[in-house]
């Protein structure tokens, strides 16, 4: 039968001794550890939510125009220069991509929202977008688009309308249209809601924007070619006139640009850090309390024999228990939030296995970080001074 | 032949501070303790009893002269060695020193816990019986808090003789007790180590006590004026 060493069961019989104090220290790691499992979790899913129409799209090759920085922003490409781009033996297919916002109007409220519109054929979609293109034939006919089932309430109860099998009738951009066809993708920071039309009912929907003016050129490369490659290549054959990318590449630079167009990694950062020294401070107090508190026992064990590193571990051990007994909770908590998140701001927020380890290692640190401050306590200890 | 003394003490000099701070407390002390013997060490506060103590238990370190502790000489020694040494010695402190947190049975099995070869049922069996000695055998599972001074002070002797020492130094182990108490204490410790033979160093201002001696040694204004032997128990 193994026993545990005796240095961690004095530090459990030492903590668990006093219920208050091990209450409040695990108070404290629940709290540093849920602030900072919500504010990185966030903070992904915020980037996850904006590169996820990026993911979404299943053209091997870009091409965008050179002022473009997001795909929510983008400058127009000459549909001639996509044309172009078949051209190339390597490749198979080209379809442009449009995007606008417009206003929606909330049929029951009769209330406008601001909205954002993809232009896409519906044969063959350079784009992930489950079932679209299923609903083709319908999608063709004049003013009939699709909706993101995952928008925003604030268009109102479309989604179970369509569910319902009904279709719902209202006004973008003031023409009247039929809500016909669903999708599921979801929303992000940048958006509140999504349409899918086809590019005929795009224009409809734009009559200002000419359709000879495309906003991302879907490239379908050969089965066997390197996307790299053939963005490279396109690349010197279009000119200077286009930028193209892989769509890895496009995703690369969409988190990129969200990264330093939007402040995310100094916002939930700093979020973190504080829920980190919230911890440090909390543990610190309780530890320093208990080592001063102690002193002239730790002296006696001294005296008797032990070592200081025995008492060092002792110390130690007590930063571990809170450590776990305060990232259980705080994990349990964190995982609400992120379920509230979820559902409240259709954001997807999700636990990895890797933020987990990594704020759990963070947790671990920071209480032995403060266990480390309280232990300089430790060696005023003089085994002298008991007599 | 004759086994080495327990306790060597030569010339002994020991001083608080630096330069004009430096204040002297032992002045060429010289102390032997035979094997078995009870020698009290008794004077006035100041005379430098408890610095003499805290030599000989390793936790001070020597400055000046020669001690040997055991067989193992102290004047010169490393920390580690100090650490060996003071695991050799039962210290009996005035305030009984447990940890609260501990219960009577917890306090004295800590002491095992330093031997790492024990067993669990060994480490058990040692701890009941260490405690059943000091008559507390009714007491296992009591806090500190949960006991008397007296009850207190015997946990005390029951960890420091747990771990077989083979020379117990106390300071002033009838201090905090009433006279009482303080009696049966220092009987006990007295009659255990009788029995196992273990010498005792005991400083103590208690009057009452100095019958259980086999010797007394008096200290005034840092050395050794007098000793006293043969001092037996009048009891």
């Amino acid at each position: 039968m193994t026993r545990l060493p005796s240095s961690f069961r004095i530090g459990w019989l030492q903590v668990s001794h006093s219920k208050t104090k091990l209450l409040i220290a695990s108070s404290g790691v629940v709290v540093a550890v849920m602030l900072m499992l919500v504010q990185l979790g966030i903070r992904r899913g915020a980037i996850d939510s904006s590169i996820a129409i990026a993911k979404r799209l299943t053209a091997d090759v870009v091409i965008v125009s050179p002022r473009t920085k997001s795909v929510f922003k983008p400058s127009s490409i000459p549909r001639s220069v996509l044309q172009r781009a078949a051209a190339h033996p390597d490749v198979v297919r080209i379809q442009p991509l449009y995007f606008g916002t417009a206003v929606f109007r909330n049929p029951w409220s009769l209330q406008e929202f601001p909205i954002s519109v993809y232009g896409l054929d519906a044969d063959q979609p350079m784009m992930d977008l489950p079932g679209y293109e299923q609903q083709r034939s319908r999608l063709e006919l004049a003013d009939h688009l699709a909706f993101d089932l995952q928008s925003r309430p604030t268009f109102g109860p479309v989604a179970k309308e369509l569910l319902a099998g009904n279709e719902v009738v209202t006004e973008v951009n003031r023409r009247q249209v039929h809500v016909v066809g669903s999708v599921s993708v979801g929303v992000s920071i940048n958006t509140e809601g999504t349409l899918y039309v086809s590019p005929a009912n795009f224009n409809r929907l734009f009559p200002s924007r000419d359709l000879g003016a495309v906003d991302i050129g879907l490239v379908r490369a050969k089965r066997d070619s390197d996307p790299d490659r053939l963005a490279r290549e396109l690349s010197e054959f279009l000119g200077s006139e286009v930028r193209v990318i892989s769509q890895q590449g496009l995703v690369k630079a969409e988190e990129n640009y969200l990264r330093e167009t939007a402040p995310l990694d100094f916002i939930f950062g700093m979020g973190a850090v504080v829920g980190f020294f919230i911890g440090f401070v909390v543990v610190y107090q309780i530890l320093y309390t208990e080592v001063a508190n102690h002193l002239p026992h730790y002296a006696t064990l001294k005296a008797m024999g032990f070592k200081q590193s025995y008492l060092v571990r002792v110390v130690l051990s007590q930063a571990f228990i809170f450590s776990v007994i305060g990232f259980i909770p705080g994990f349990v908590l964190a995982l609400g939030i992120y379920n509230l998140a979820t559902t409240a701001i259709q954001m997807p927020v999700l636990m990895t296995l890797g933020r987990a380890t990594a704020v759990f290692v963070t947790t671990l640190l920071m209480c032995g970080l403060s266990a480390m401050m309280a232990i300089r306590r430790l060696s005023s200890a003089q085994p002298a001074d008991v007599f | 032949m004759q086994p080495e003394a327990p306790i060597v003490a030569r010339d002994l000099c020991f001083a608080f501070g630096e330069g004009e701070l430096r204040k002297q407390i032992l002045f060429n002390v010289c102390l032997v303790v035979e094997p078995g013997e009870i020698v009290l060490l008794t004077g006035p506060s100041g005379s430098g009893k408890t610095t003499l103590l805290t030599l000989i238990g390793g936790l001070r370190r020597v400055q000046d002269g020669e001690l040997r502790v055991l067989g193992q000489q102290l004047n010169g020694a490393s920390e580690p060695i100090l650490v060996k040494s003071r695991r050799r010695i039962g210290f009996i402190f005035q305030q009984h020193n447990l940890l609260p947190f501990l219960t009577a049975r917890q306090n004295v099995e800590l002491m095992l816990d330093m031997e790492r070869r024990l067993t669990r049922i060994d480490l058990a069996s040692r701890t009941v019986s260490a405690l059943e000695s000091v008559g507390l055998g009714d007491r296992f599972d009591f806090e500190p808090a949960q006991l008397s001074g007296g009850q207190r002070q015997r946990v005390a002797i029951a960890r420091a003789l747990v771990g077989d020492p083979e020379l117990i130094l106390a300071d002033e182990p009838t201090a905090a007790l009433d006279s009482k108490s303080g009696r049966s204490v220092v009987d006990l410790l007295k009659n255990l180590a009788r029995e196992r033979g273990v010498p005792i160093l005991m400083v103590t201002h208690d009057a009452r006590v100095l019958d259980v001696a086999d010797r007394v040694v008096s200290m005034e204004d840092g050395a050794i004026i007098e000793s006293a032997g043969d001092v037996e128990s009048a009891s």
